[in-house]
């Protein structure tokens, strides 16, 4: 055994190495602990955030297809991520090429004349071969339930989240379209309950942990995008929720950062601070503070984590 | 609020084209509202998720092409989990955008962006809004 | 061959079915082809062969043409068979001498491509031909038939058939796995569309059970296996220990005062408690106590005898026993009735999570003057009397996706039933309705529904709801009024949902016994939807009520007299007639294996130990032919269906 750590494939998406440092950082720091060593696939891009819904759209299918691919080169035959939307393109990016013939013919045609060249020596690689849905994509969720366990998370648990009242937010992207896509069942889901509890957090049930935050309309729509997180946030306050956790970094930025925007629209609007499933994970696993990379936050979390303004432990 | 109804050439090349884009059948909606109830941005719209389907069956192009709802549509995909009929409603939503797009306006370009919001935006939110929203 | 050792002059009558064969078959060619095919001595075809003039073609032509056999070319044998075996019969030819080449179903209802379908439909003639050449003449079997009915289940289509059979004259074992009789009905508040009360009207009927001479009423029993064939089957049903004396028991309530062990109590729908010996409802039938042991501390003194110690007449017996009872019947109906899919179910509504959110047989009991609130409508939490109701129909209903495909058809009027009794109970309440379509298809029912819309101000939306959820002390309901395209999000004190029925938990068990099939939504099967609805596809088996699919209270005591006066044909006959087309034993090819016996379904084989060879019980057989398709030595042959003639159907049928 040793320190030995498995290899294993991760794609963190564009949005954590630019903006949510904080969600990459924490999913580095858990899956270190608990024995793995990430493995980013050479070259990844952009999964292009929203899956092309009409057959017209289908060129959004090449980017997901060719990260997907990437994993099977390095040898790999799943990957995992923490951001819903880049689940949710890769899977369903994956399931199309599965299930659909004439998207699998078409998108293989076009990247099969795909070429690389090599930063250090110019050298072109060209001739790919078909991609066929044959890697698994994970939500690190479905990972840590199937293949890491419970039961290991509870036995290196460090420190006890036991006075934090937490709402399990799913939002859409882990959950819809209902069918092969979801982690779970899209208005009875659990997994997100049963991994808080795991980790040590009292889980508060609300009616909202389901629905949209608003999603992108905060750029397109934003009064639009403000009112569905204000309803969320305002129904995890009400249920009694001290925190809510989340995996989305976009439902971070609509549920966080824009606190202030909803605050504007309903004066009686409470900030609540919001959390990455990571970090509560980082910090019951005794990762550093710093790590946790908490002061990105519009709204302040180290309270509910026991931490006191000056970043002690209380 | 009267309209003359009419299937012809027109009407139903677009009822067929909506169909074949979004790989579903508007036929099989029956009209229930389920998508409109569940819907998180029916308070902007001005006309209703179930309506946009029902101007599709009736061939109503031409009344689509103004809707602001057909805008609102953020892909939770709230609708198409609890539709009785399994109709993926915003799969016909993006087929009728794609459709109507050259004949109306760009519903969100770059310099829509708020200048003190850019640096902080989630890249993901740009490319999705983009994608979804632009011709 | 003849009876004259000649070869067959067999005549072949093709029917164009109006349009329904003949656009879609060339019937011209097929008699003209047939007419040339060996054996065939006359061919011809008719507009309809089963009307008046068709079937004198058939009789006239077969005293003409000296035919020995009929092949009738037309729709399925489940239709016509009969008609054209009785036209052969006046002309002198025995039923077994016709046959029926199916082209309609078979042929031209499933084809697209006219040239091919008349090439299938030759075939499938010449097939027959080639049968009907080694077709022998059979003699019915004749055998006696106990005029005694089953009924299972003894909710109020139970009641009816049972009352209605016994009243004809005949015995009748009224069969019910719970305490009391009575179902789902006697649980309700007031019906519709006339709104009398339902205890009212039903209770008349449970004590003339109760009373009646000719009805063995065997509560707290359970049919374990039935055996037998029409007129002559044997029943074994399980009598489950009430550890109460049902003769002895007074139900002075004693033992339930002292009883220490509360539990739901069910027939309240978990909305109040009972003990552990209990009474389901006063009016029971049959009045006496029911010890619960499920519930119960147990059966041993030492633990917990109070009850015991209570009862001043000795009625309880800590050691009754299960007993197993065997029973002669002739026919059986099957009235198990039906369950409400489970709020568990809808998520997006809750799943059972909210106390105030109830199913309709919930509310029923609510609004039950016996009910949990004693007649008062209050809700589950916190007893408070609701200002504002929400009625959500169709919950599970209608959604093929992903719940039932069906309409469960008595929502619309129970929930107009509904909001009309809560505007009775609580006149300053407001009620809305959310439906997506209402169907008033009874007698009385549309003026019924648009009385409570004029009288008790209640709201229609037309809209389904998507999501229900509380917040603080109230429900909120998200759903949409499409009638003006908007969404509507309404703040409620209680919300009912108009659940989906579905079939009676453990029908797959009970089909399983019955050896009877089911639909693909799990409803009992009827031998035919329109014209055989309350017989099922195995002779002697008939359904009344929610077993076969949803349905209101004049429906189902409609069904159930209808199964009762379907019960008395029976039993008019004199003796019953069994097909001959059965699989009897060769007795010089049979070695004994015993294979045969070991796949009949109606055990009918056995090995008969002196002789060494397998005998047949000839009323048991129903010529299935599973035994023949096992037989390795060819001694197992279905009477009219031959290895011989199954494989010269082959070849006519393979053959260009």
């Amino acid at each position: 055994m040793g320190n030995k750590k498995t290899k294993l494939h991760y794609y963190p998406g564009c949005t954590l190495k630019e903006k949510t440092t904080n969600l990459d950082d924490t999913t580095y720091a858990v899956m270190d602990l608990l024995g793995y060593e990430l493995i980013e696939p050479e070259n990844w891009t952009c999964c292009g955030a929203e899956f092309p819904l009409t057959e017209e759209k289908i060129v959004g299918l090449a980017a997901p297809v060719r990260i997907l691919r990437q994993v099977k080169l390095e040898g790999g035959n799943k990957v995992f991520t923490v951001c819903s939307f880049c689940f949710n393109v890769l899977k369903r990016a994956n399931e199309a090429m599965v299930t659909d013939p004439l998207k699998h013919k078409r998108i293989n045609a076009f990247l099969k004349d795909d070429i690389t060249i090599d930063r250090v020596t110019g050298d072109k690689t060209t001739g790919f071969p078909e991609y066929n849905g044959d890697v698994s994509v994970l939500h690190l969720l479905e990972f840590i339930r199937d293949e890491v366990g419970y039961e290991k998370i509870r036995a290196l648990i460090k420190r006890d989240l036991g006075k934090v009242k937490v709402v399990p937010y799913y939002g859409c992207r882990l959950l819809r379209p209902k069918g092969k896509i979801g982690i779970d069942k899209p208005d009875d889901p659990s997994i997100f309950e049963e991994f808080l509890e795991n980790i040590g957090c009292e889980v508060i049930d609300f009616p909202f942990k389901q629905e949209c935050c608003g999603s992108y309309l905060s750029l397109s729509m934003p009064d639009a995008a403000s009112e569905a997180s204000y309803n969320v946030l305002r129904s995890a306050k009400l249920n009694g929720a001290d925190v809510l956790a989340l995996s989305c970094p976009l439902c971070y930025y609509n549920l966080d950062r824009r606190q202030d925007r909803i605050k504007e629209k309903f004066p009686e609007f409470h900030e609540m601070p919001v959390l990455f499933f990571t970090q509560l994970l980082a910090w019951a696993l005794g990762v550093d503070e710093e790590i946790l990379g908490l002061d990105q936050h519009f709204c302040d979390p180290r309270s509910v984590l026991g931490i006191d303004k000056s970043g002690v432990e209380i | 609020m009267r309209i003359k109804l009419k299937f012809e050439e027109n009407e139903k090349k677009f009822i067929d084209r909506v169909n074949e884009l979004s790989g579903e059948n508007v036929y099989s909606c029956y009209q229930c509202g389920n998508c409109s109830s569940g819907c998180p941005f029916v308070f902007e719209m001005d006309i209703l998720p179930n309506q946009i389907i029902r101007l599709v069956q009736m061939g109503r192009e031409e009344e689509l092409i103004g809707s602001k709802a057909l805008f609102l549509c953020a892909s939770c995909f709230t609708c198409q989990s609890r539709c009785p009929k399994g109709i993926n409603i915003a799969n016909v939503a993006e087929a009728v955008r794609h459709l109507i797009e050259p004949k109306g306006k760009d519903y969100f370009g770059p310099q829509e962006i708020p200048a003190e919001l850019a640096d902080e935006l989630p890249q993901q939110a740009l490319v999705a809004v983009y994608r979804k929203f632009s011709k | 061959m003849n009876s004259h050792g000649k070869k067959k002059r067999i005549g072949v009558f093709v029917c164009h079915c109006g349009v329904n064969i003949a656009a879609m078959v060339d019937v011209k060619r097929v008699a003209e082809e047939m007419g040339a095919y060996p054996g065939v001595a006359f061919s011809t075809d008719y507009i309809y062969m089963c009307s008046d003039p068709g079937q004198q073609v058939i009789l006239d032509k077969v005293i003409e043409e000296k035919l020995d056999a009929v092949i009738v070319a037309c729709c399925s044998p489940t239709l016509h068979e009969i008609t054209f075996q009785n036209a052969a019969k006046l002309a002198g030819l025995s039923p077994f001498q016709v046959e029926i080449a199916n082209i309609r179903e078979q042929v031209s209802w499933v084809h697209t491509d006219r040239e091919e379908a008349t090439l299938k439909a030759i075939r499938i003639v010449r097939s027959l031909v080639e049968k009907i050449r080694y077709n022998k003449n059979l003699e019915p079997i004749e055998v006696d038939v106990t005029r005694r009915a089953m009924v299972i289940g003894a909710g109020i289509s139970g009641i009816q058939a049972a009352l209605d059979i016994a009243d004809q004259g005949y015995e009748v074992l009224l069969v019910e796995k719970e305490a009391s009789i009575g179902g789902h009905m006697i649980q309700l508040s007031e019906t519709f569309p006339t709104l009398d009360c339902s205890q009212c009207i039903m209770t008349p009927k449970m004590v003339e059970v109760s009373r009646h001479p000719n009805i063995k009423l065997m509560t707290y029993h359970e049919v374990e296996s039935i055996s037998g064939f029409v007129g002559n089957f044997t029943v074994r049903i399980k009598k489950k220990p009430r550890y109460v004396d049902e003769v002895a028991c007074t139900m002075c309530g004693d033992c339930e005062v002292v009883c220490p062990e509360i539990v739901p109590d069910d027939f309240n729908l978990g909305l109040s408690y009972r003990k552990a010996i209990y009474l389901p409802f006063p009016q029971a039938i049959p009045g006496t106590y029911t010890l619960d042991i499920d519930s119960c501390l147990g059966l041993w003194p030492i633990r917990c005898s109070a009850c015991k110690d209570a009862c001043e007449v000795n009625a309880i017996d800590f050691d009754q026993k299960e007993e197993i009872i065997e029973e002669k019947v002739g026919a059986i109906t099957v009235c198990t009735g039906y369950d409400l899919y489970s709020m568990k179910s809808l998520g997006e509504f809750g799943g059972e999570k909210y106390e105030d959110v109830v199913d309709g047989l919930e509310f029923e009991r609510i609004l039950s003057a016996s009910g949990p609130t004693g007649g008062e409508v209050r809700r589950p939490s916190d007893g408070k009397v609701p200002k504002s109701i929400v009625f959500i129909q169709c919950c599970g209903s209608r959604d093929p996706e992903n719940h039932k495909s069906y309409c469960s058809r008595i929502c619309c009027m129970y929930t107009a039933k509904h909001a009309m009794l809560y505007k009775h109970h609580v006149p300053d309440g407001q009620a809305t309705v959310f439906y997506i379509d209402v169907r008033t298809g009874g007698k009385r029912f549309e003026e019924f529904y648009q009385r409570t819309v004029e009288e008790g101000n209640v709201l229609y939306l037309r809209g389904k709801v998507s999501k229900v959820y509380q917040e603080g002390d109230k429900i909120i309901v998200h759903g949409s009024d499409t009638l003006t395209g908007r969404k509507v999000e309404m703040e409620a004190d209680m919300v009912v949902l108009a659940m989906a029925m579905e079939k009676k938990e453990g029908t797959e068990e009970l089909l399983r016994k019955l050896n009877i099939s089911a639909d693909t939504d799990g409803w009992l099967a009827e031998a035919h939807p329109k014209l055989k609805p309350v017989e099922s596809i195995n002779v002697g088996f008939y359904l009344a009520g929610c077993a076969n699919g949803p349905k209101d209270i004049p429906d189902a005591v409609a069904q159930a007299s209808a199964a009762a006066a379907k019960v008395g044909t029976l039993f008019a006959q004199e003796k019953l007639q069994h097909d001959p087309a059965i699989v009897p034993v060769n007795e010089e090819l049979c070695s004994g294996c015993e294979i045969c016996v070991n796949v009949c379904p109606y055990d009918a084989r056995e090995l008969d130990s002196e002789k060494g060879i397998v005998i047949v019980n000839e009323v048991l057989c129903e010529g299935c032919g599973a035994c023949a398709a096992a037989c390795p030595s060819g001694a197992a042959q279905k009477r009219n269906q031959t290895d011989n003639q199954i494989f010269s159907m082959l070849s006519a049928i393979l053959k260009k």
